[in-house]
């Protein structure tokens, strides 16, 4: 089967399980939560195939384009989600985050996003790539599992579920923060110093991941030393969340620079 | 000076720092960094003299950006310094609680009644914790004993040591600011350049572009060889991503270029009334060849330019140095007198209308040309990176600590109560709580289950 396809179907199972999941918003019936976990399971397991196919196909990493790239961050958001999902039994984050998931899968179908495979300009032409952009995708994933629990937060009527949403937020920055920095900020700087001759060039992207950076620590350092749980904890968390998605997306089509691939 | 080192100590100083430092990164993505003077005129009007004086237009190295995260490292190294010390002593020489009030009032507790004298049972209390990989520490005062059971003790560094990464890696950028230096080094094929500074030349052997077969580039790479003393020392091939190390320096394959003074010129003649006619001629600037014509023409090249362009009052010049628009100025003579020009285009082979003083019959095509590239090769000398490297190493481990390695601890005091053991139990966890709420409930099951 064709990359193509398989993505059409993966597509199609996310919608499902999406749908599966705002049924379980609102009937409360486990049975629907249970089908859109499945669902989402196969999603993955298929998503994750044609990571495969488009990867033997192209010769390359499945991330050099803007397409390749928002495919694999929805197939990493749908990776924390299960491992979120199965170690906190928490079904609830099931319908907005897959909504999340049909969305980013949807403007990677979009006819805005070149699909074709383009062989590697010599930049990329590193292993590095696949340190680099697998492990940032991979934080910035769970960073979205937090952002999405601390809306919930602070929609929460309840303080047993706000204690929940909560906990989850705080457990996703604390598996998402590390990954960021290992990827996006250590494995960045050693490809740039083997790239471009230094590791820090103050490119927008650059700047822009530590700003992200600097946000989650602030997160940290309120939570930990000054004790903030609660509504500001999931304020910074969703701006932390939003300076992320900036890096990833923003700095690209708004800000010129370096990391012109994707 | 308490009052100074009270200052940086403050976590609220961070936060604020970190605010800052924050605001002031984004403000530095908004205002495009390092141009020109009249681009910041254009695009800012009369802002741009302040802009510039504040030196929002080099932002990330002005003296305000750096001060603030001078003080930003101040701030960790204090904070870190005074909280080093109790931790330290707390994992090295802990006290030990003999009053079972206290250690029944910590958040997780519990306590156990067993049968027989205190004395006798406390090995087998100690081999319970040891069983579930906690250190065990015990003090016995007044017939009362003190326990203290941990596991993980290292995690409560994790902060410190993600700290010290963080002090270790703005050292290795400072002394990159102070020490570092890159240069690009042009060199043509055979040409040998004296590095910078460096004590050693470089010779380029060869330079090649390697495309798909779609026609992109795949790669560039350069043959160098590392010279001393006239003596080649070290032979390599760079390409991006990997670049070559010699004696603190290392060269990247940075960008390319061609040699457009001299290019060489291949051009196609043909006449229109005699289909038999063709002629190619090679000619260097300024050259001329005779075209065996039967009218004793001879023809040169007076102009080339790689990206042809009309500029101010519609005079030919070069848009760039890429060969977008390859443009060649072809000139006739007959016997000295210049009887046609004109300019000729690789990539409008129809395109070649000549000014003619006579007419002529004679219709010219650019085929190729063939300039001679060189290389581009960045010389960059950095004494920072290995201190980079290390903070790296140290801050991830760190994380490593801090986040999965929660230091567990529990406290105990056992004392003889009518022929009967108490043991009141206190844990204290620094991370994952449930987790240890857990084993603790577990490790106090096992102490009621023994005899």
């Amino acid at each position: 089967m064709t990359e193509a396809t398989l993505f059409t179907i993966v597509f199609g199972l996310y919608i499902l399980s999406a749908f599966f999941y705002l049924g379980f918003a609102f009937t409360k019936k486990a049975g629907a939560a249970r089908i859109a976990s499945v669902l989402a399971w196969i999603g993955l397991a298929l998503h994750t195939a044609a990571l495969i196919v488009r990867t033997v196909e192209s010769g390359h990493a499945p991330f050099t384009n803007m397409y390749e790239s928002l495919s694999f961050l929805s197939w990493a958001s749908v990776l924390a989600f299960v491992l979120v999902d199965r170690k906190f039994r928490i079904p609830k984050i099931g319908p907005y985050l897959m909504l999340v998931v049909v969305g980013l899968v949807a403007l990677a179908s979009s006819p805005l996003m070149p699909k074709d495979a383009t062989p590697l300009v010599p930049a990329l032409q590193s292993y590095w790539l696949w340190l680099h952009v697998s492990v940032t995708l991979l934080g910035e994933a769970f960073f979205a599992v937090a952002f999405i629990t601390s809306i919930m937060y602070l929609a929460a009527k309840t303080p047993e579920k706000k204690a929940e949403m909560d906990s989850v937020s705080y457990r996703c920055v604390a598996v998402g923060f590390p990954l960021f920095t290992l990827g996006g900020l250590v494995f960045g700087m050693v490809w740039a110093y083997k790239a471009w001759g230094t590791y820090w060039s103050w490119d927008p992207k650059e700047v822009w991941s530590l700003i992200t950076w600097f946000v989650f620590a602030l997160y940290l350092h309120t939570r930990i030393v000054m004790g903030w749980k609660g509504k500001r904890s999931a304020i910074i968390a969703l701006l932390g969340f939003l300076a992320a998605l900036f890096t990833y997306f923003g700095v690209n089509y708004l800000l010129a620079g370096l990391h012109s691939y994707a | 000076m308490k009052a100074i080192i009270r200052f940086f100590s403050s976590v609220k100083l961070a936060i604020v720092l970190l605010i800052i430092l924050a605001a002031a990164s984004i403000l530095g993505t908004l205002i495009p960094q390092g141009r020109g003077l009249e681009e910041y005129a254009a695009r800012y009007g009369q802002m741009a003299g302040l802009f510039v004086k504040l030196q929002l237009t080099g932002l990330y190295h002005s003296v305000w950006y750096l001060a603030v995260l001078g003080l930003f490292a101040l701030n960790i190294l204090v904070c870190t310094l005074i909280r080093l010390g109790p931790k330290w002593r707390r994992s090295t020489r802990p006290d030990l609680g003999f009053e079972a009030k206290g250690v029944g009032a910590m958040k997780i507790r519990d306590k156990v009644r067993r049968a027989g004298a205190a004395a006798e049972g406390l090995p087998e209390i100690r081999r319970a914790f040891a069983a579930a990989r906690y250190k065990v520490r015990t003090e016995t005062r007044d017939g009362r004993t003190s326990l203290l059971a941990r596991k993980r003790i290292w995690g409560i560094f994790g902060s410190d040591i993600v700290h010290l990464g963080l002090l270790v890696i703005i050292a290795g950028g400072i002394l990159s600011g102070l020490t570092g230096s890159r240069e690009n080094l042009s060199l043509k094929e055979g040409q040998t350049v004296a590095v910078p500074g460096a004590g050693f030349d470089l010779r380029l052997d060869k330079f090649s572009t390697e495309y798909y077969p779609d026609g992109s580039v795949k790669d560039w790479k350069s043959a160098l060889t590392v010279l001393e003393a006239g003596r080649p020392v070290v032979e390599r091939t760079i390409e991006v991503n990997h670049p070559l190390q010699h004696k603190g320096y290392r060269f990247y394959q940075s960008s390319y270029g061609w040699d457009w003074d001299n290019p060489a010129v291949l051009i196609e003649v043909r006449k229109k009334s005699d289909p038999a006619y063709l002629r190619t001629v090679k000619l260097r600037i300024g050259e001329r060849a005779p075209l065996g014509d039967g009218e004793g023409t001879t023809v040169g090249v007076a102009r080339f330019l790689p990206d042809f362009v009309l500029g101010d009052g519609n005079a030919p010049e070069t848009r760039s140095l890429q060969p977008n628009n390859p443009a060649a100025l072809v000139e006739g003579f007959v016997k000295e007198e210049r009887v046609f020009s004109g300019w000729i285009f690789a990539n409008f082979p129809d395109m070649d209308q000549m000014h003619k003083a006579k007419d002529s019959d004679l219709a010219f095509t650019l085929k190729s040309f063939d300039a001679g590239q060189f290389s581009v090769v960045e010389a960059a000398k950095d004494k920072g990176v290995a201190l980079i490297w290390l903070g790296c190493i140290l801050m991830m481990a760190g994380f490593g600590l801090a986040f999965y390695w929660p230091t567990w601890e529990v406290r105990a005091v056992v004392e003889d109560v009518q022929n009967k053991t108490d043991v009141t139990l206190g844990g204290l966890a620094s991370k994952s709580r449930e987790a240890f709420q857990a084993e603790f409930e577990i490790l106090a099951a096992s102490l009621r289950r023994s005899k």
